[in-house]
């Protein structure tokens, strides 16, 4: 697979197309009704701001004498009147949209996590953590606007150069078309800063995505750095990504700000023109509607500058919003099949059929494995590092798909059965033995979330970790975090361990569970997980031999298959890659 | 003010072009003023004046000049505008672009004491979002809060030259927007605090769940991590809708008062036209005016909300940014220079967290060129040990040396320098493979690269991956075997030809073969090293010079393989388990 690093833009798989914008209408939509009210409001409050110029204008004609004071006090009345109603109209319609455009955001966030947690392992292996963070956090944010007031005043600015242009049509058409001709050039210079543009702000949110990836990676990996003393090979770095975020920003912004002054201009040209047309070639047309014209060309031009704004606004957005949905339209690879059936309660029978697997196209890691394992039976898989000891655990939990063949449990091909209903019945302890951010308490009950904290203390009793929990000053409620709180390396793994017993699983998978215990402690924990295993099966990878002994059978996996199967003094007695293995281990 | 101030401190070498954008900016707002005159000339003198018809048919001339001027004028208002804004924004990236580099800096410099307390979710906040709000502050918040007061001033002062009666009826307004902006501020702050805590927890959560997505998976708790990110989603959605609502609470009075400019303008405006005060010309001079007024005060609203945005953020970035680490080099630290000859002492070392103590009165003596082997039970402090020599953790008493010097009198970078470090939570870059060995090196040739992964026996699998050392691993080596991580972080110790190399359990999850030929590649290393290793199996231990026994942290047992074997403790407790 193609992976990505923190330099490396994410080239944009799909050309941005007006599904897109469909699409992000699709969440307005559910708004729709508020959204038509706000509209319905606003178009009110411009109503009644139409009242004062005219009550303004009644006051200046007739009132400004003595006599006409009382007149002029009502008519300061009812234009304060006016205000009022047009404000409280324009705050409704502003907590209903701040309203909705939260809740927009809120879907899309929602939809985006809920499609993150369906994507494969791939997916997270393939870039930069810190890219999809800030595809989730940072760049959900910066679409609201557009999707709420957006959308609002694009309309009611189109419907205003409507009316505009009708009217000016109605005045003096000639002059109306003077007005109009300023329309193609405005569009040409439009569309060619809009392509720039586009292009620009789409080079933005890489390089922003680059430089918070190397961000993410370094906070993650400050220790190393640290031992390492690579803080200034890493501030030139980060400078580096910092900088060429600056100049991508710089640019687009260039192409940004020239929207505005292009229309600035545009518009003082057709009002130079109006009056240009109107006195030397139009002999006809009276000095006022001139004047009117060259007015209206004013507020014609007005909404265009607002929409061009809108514009500015809009490309910006869909440089991230094109990111976020090309991660909501990342296939799930692994999914349930449509009709999938919940898993049965597991008993324990596990079957390979004729497995090929390969991570990459054309390198396969296993070809043609079977193997049938009894319920209840544990088995060791042993074998050089990279071998594919892990890639076989990880097929039973169908973390990723087969190249072919056939993967059974009990009678259930695991492919055909939801991957909920599987996986919650299997206990599955990985290498990376990730501590949440919570209490020790929150962490053991990951794996059953209705444990009860006895039951939870009982795990910890097992694995031999309760009685360093109890001397902690918080106990079983002290705050600990993948990095922080003061666990050492094993003690995080005893946890992890302790979190799947405490899951009580029907199929257990130990993958390097105890590599940081040490011997003794390990030794200690047989006990515990030689009682966690009866009645289980089991598949445990481990190096050490003590660990690997106690098993029903071993398998020894090399060349893309298991080349030994057997107990311990079966394999032993065989004198072959299982024997070289174990002799080397001996003191 | 502090605020200011520290914005001010990190626009060097832009501040002669913030200045000038600000200079512009009343050039604009003047031009913006001025700009209605040329086109009412033209109406007068073309249109309406009573001589417009004589001055047509004379000036055909005067009018192309006009007009021209009228576009010249705009196109010139444009080009100060663009270039204005263009300055702004330079200011303003080059202002973040300087404090980002000393919040990487500080992020780099933290000691551990520091990310036990701060996730990573909330330092990318501080990264990500916070500072975002104070770019915006420097593109926006000034700027408009500069282009209010101009236009505010400078119509008031026009205003007093015509009428200083009218002009005082107009100002009447001014002191109660101060008021109920002062009121708004004090209202609003606390709610974009609680926002931006919000947003952390969310950054917090759904980093957690990318880290950790393998966990989700391994026990199918996408259901409980969907719910869990949710309320952080809906936390975050309430916060900013209270803090929009708050500002939405104080938006009619301060629009209302705003917008009844007019209103005064019109009443006593007539009234003093009526009285004979002032010419209807003059009344129609401030009529044309009200906006210049109500406009910035209706914009006070919008500043002080965005302001008080901006403090909420600033003081988080703030706290990062002159966040001291507790570990740094002493001013005074001594000059080792050169490779350092690799002697480490413990004298009586005590360490702890907090009230916790985890290792006391450690003692012992590495000479160049040893190796030493630590074995302990979980938990009995052999990583805080280890951690004491880098610095990575300072001793609360006693002392450790490395060539005879207290570590804490050494100048880090000559310090770490001389150790490489194989830490057990193995940590990769996404980089390639060969970024990932040279990472502390990175001048190393390719050949050397690929000699320390021979020594690490790690070239074998290198070489079968798909580009081979140009192969990008994932983020914290995601897609690796555990063995195979532990093996390139091997390999990376080994390529900075450290004079101690420290190994904590480098070799847990690699089988047994390639566990002896890594043990033997490191007995022939092409340079001097003191090793220092942790370790569980005995094969590992056993032909160590000095083999230490931990044993809640103070030493139990210390001596040779052999001296152990006969002393019945713990070692030979394991030895036998591992015969």
């Amino acid at each position: 697979m193609a992976r990505n690093k923190f330099d490396i833009d994410e080239t944009l798989e799909t050309p941005f197309d007006i599904k897109h914008l469909k699409r992000a209408l699709t969440y307005a939509g559910r708004y729709k009704k508020r959204i038509f009210l706000s509209l319905f409001i606003s178009v009110i409050a411009s109503v009644t701001g139409l009242l004062s110029p005219l009550i303004v204008q009644y006051a200046v004609d007739n009132c400004f004498s003595s006599e006409g004071i009382p007149m002029l006090t009502l008519c300061a009345a009812g234009l304060l009147a006016c205000i009022v109603v047009s404000v409280f109209l324009s705050q409704t319609r502003s907590k209903m949209m701040t309203r909705v455009g939260q809740d927009i955001i809120y879907d899309i966030r929602k939809d985006l996590f809920r499609h993150m947690q369906e994507l494969p392992f791939e997916y997270y292996d393939s870039r930069p953590h810190g890219k999809i963070l800030v595809r989730v956090i940072n760049y959900v944010n910066s679409v609201s606007d557009i999707m709420t007031n957006g959308i609002i005043n694009f309309v009611l600015e189109t419907v205003n150069i409507l009316f505009i242009t009708i009217f000016m049509m109605f005045v003096c058409w000639q002059l109306a078309l003077t007005v109009l001709c300023g329309l193609p050039i405005y569009g040409a210079i439009i569309m060619f800063i809009k392509n720039r543009q586009r292009k620009a702000w789409q080079k933005v949110s890489n390089k922003s995505s680059n430089l918070n990836a190397y961000l993410h990676e370094s906070i993650v990996g400050v220790q190393i750095s640290q031992v390492f003393t690579r803080e200034e090979v890493n501030a030139e770095i980060n400078d580096k990504l910092a900088k060429s975020y600056r100049s991508a920003w710089m640019k687009a912004v260039g192409y940004s700000n020239l929207v505005w002054p292009a229309t600035d201009v545009v518009s003082i040209s057709t009002r130079a023109a109006i009056y240009l047309i109107g006195l030397l070639f139009m002999p006809g047309v009276s000095l006022g509607t001139i004047l009117a014209m060259g007015d209206y060309s004013g507020r014609f031009w007005q909404p265009l500058m607002q929409l061009s704004n809108l514009m500015n606004t809009f490309i910006n957005a869909v440089a991230y919003l094109e990111r976020i949905f090309e991660m909501l339209d990342e296939p799930a690879s692994i999914k349930d099949k449509p009709g999938a059936k919940e898993m049965p309660e597991i008993k324990g029978d596990v079957h390979f059929r004729d497995v090929t697997f390969a991570y990459e196209n054309g390198v396969n890691v296993l070809e043609h494995l079977s193997f049938d394992v009894k319920a209840g039976q544990s088995i060791a898989l042993v074998g050089p590092t990279g071998a594919g000891k892990t890639t076989i655990v990880n097929l039973i939990s169908r973390f990723y798909d087969l190249n072919g063949g056939k993967v059974l449990i009990d009678d259930s091909d695991i492919s055909e059965v939801t991957l909920h209903s599987l996986r919650s019945q299997m206990g599955i302890m990985l290498q990376d033995s990730f501590i949440f951010s919570g209490t020790i308490m929150d962490n053991l009950k990951y794996g059953r979330l209705d444990a009860t904290d006895e039951e939870a203390r009982a795990a910890c009793r097992i694995v031999g970790i309760d009685d360093y929990i109890t001397t902690l000053k918080d106990g079983y409620r002290t705050k600990v975090s993948e990095r922080g709180g003061g666990l050492s390396q094993g003690q995080k793994q005893l946890i992890a361990l302790a979190r799947t017993i405490l899951s009580d699983p029907k199929i257990l998978v130990l993958d390097e569970a105890t590599s940081s215990i040490d011997a003794k402690t390990e030794r200690y924990l047989q006990n515990g997980i030689d009682h966690l295993l009866k009645g289980r099966t089991s598949f445990i990878i481990a190096h050490r031999l003590s660990t690997i002994r106690s098993c029903d059978r071993i398998m020894y996996v090399s060349d893309k298959g298991i080349t030994e199967s057997g107990t311990h003094d079966e394999l032993i007695a065989k004198r072959g890659d299982y024997y070289k293995l174990y002799t080397a281990q001996a003191v | 003010m502090f605020l200011l101030r520290w914005l001010w401190k990190n626009m060097k070498g832009d501040r002669l072009i913030y200045c000038t954008a600000l200079c512009m900016t009343v050039v604009c707002q003047a031009m913006h003023l001025i700009a209605p005159n040329i086109t009412r000339q033209i109406i007068d003198t073309f249109l309406v004046g009573e001589e417009a018809a004589e001055n047509l048919r004379n000036g055909t001339d005067k009018l192309l000049l006009m007009l021209a001027a009228m576009i010249g004028f705009t196109l010139l208002r444009c080009v100060v505008q663009y270039s204005s804004n263009m300055c702004y924004e330079r200011t303003s990236q080059g202002l973040i672009y300087r404090v980002r580099k000393v919040l990487f800096d500080n992020i780099e410099k933290q000691d551990a004491g520091f990310y036990d307390t701060h996730r990573t979710g909330d330092v990318m906040t501080v990264v990500t979002g916070d500072l975002e709000m104070v770019r915006h502050s420097i593109a926006w918040i000034i700027k408009t809060t500069l282009e209010c007061v101009v236009l505010y001033t400078a119509t008031m002062v026009f205003f007093f030259t015509i009428d200083w009666l009218m002009a005082l009826c107009m100002m009447a307004l001014t002191p109660f927007i101060l008021l109920i902006t002062k009121g708004f501020r004090r209202a609003v702050g606390p709610f974009y605090v609680d926002l931006r805590e919000k947003l952390s927890a969310m950054n917090t959560a759904a980093e957690e769940n990318i880290s950790g997505n393998r966990v989700v998976k391994a026990f199918a708790r996408e259901d409980f991590e969907i719910e869990k990110f949710d309320k952080c989603n809906k936390a975050y959605n309430e916060a900013n809708k209270k803090a929009a609502f708050t500002w939405l609470k104080y938006f009619p009075a301060l629009e209302i008062t705003a917008q009844s400019l007019s209103v005064v303008c019109v009443l006593f405006g007539g009234i003093f036209v009526a009285w004979g005060r002032m010419t209807f010309g003059e009344y129609a001079t401030f009529a044309g005016l009200v906006w210049t007024l109500s406009n910035p005060m209706r914009t006070l609203g919008n500043i002080v909300n965005d302001y008080q945005r901006f403090t909420a953020s600033a003081h988080k970035i703030i706290e990062l940014y002159y966040g001291r680490p507790f570990i740094v080099e002493r001013e005074d630290a001594v000059d080792v220079p050169g490779r350092l000859k690799g002697k480490v002492e413990f004298r009586d070392v005590s360490f702890g967290y907090g009230n916790t103590e985890i290792l006391h009165d450690i003692s012992f003596t590495a000479e160049p060129g040893e190796t030493i082997a630590i074995m302990g039970a979980t938990g009995s402090g052999k990583t805080s040990l280890i951690n004491l020599i880098p610095r990575i953790y300072d001793v609360t008493a006693g002392q450790v040396l490395v060539d005879g010097h207290d570590v804490r009198k050494m100048k880090l970078k000559q310090l770490r320098g001389g150790i490489g470090i194989a830490t057990q939570d193995v940590l990769l870059y996404s980089d390639t493979i060969e970024g990932n060995i040279s990472f502390g090196n990175i001048d190393l040739p390719e050949d050397e690269v690929i000699k320390y992964a021979k020594a690490a026996d790690a070239h074998g699998f290198i070489e079968k991956t798909s580009d081979g050392y140009d192969t990008i691993i994932g983020e914290r080596g995601v897609g690796l075997s555990g063995g195979q991580k532990q093996r390139i972080s091997l390999a990376r110790a080994l390529a900075v030809k450290p004079s101690v190399l420290i190994l904590d359990d480098t070799t847990s999850a690699v089988d047994l073969e390639t566990e002896r030929n890594i043990r033997e590649a490191l007995s022939n290393l092409d340079f001097p090293c003191t090793k220092i290793m942790i370790a569980q199996r005995i094969t590992t231990a056993r032909s160590a010079d000095r083999i230490i026994v931990l044993k809640d942290g103070t030493i139990a047992e210390m001596g040779t393989h052999e001296e152990l074997i006969r002393q019945n403790g713990y070692y030979r407790e394991v030895y036998e388990l591992q015969k």
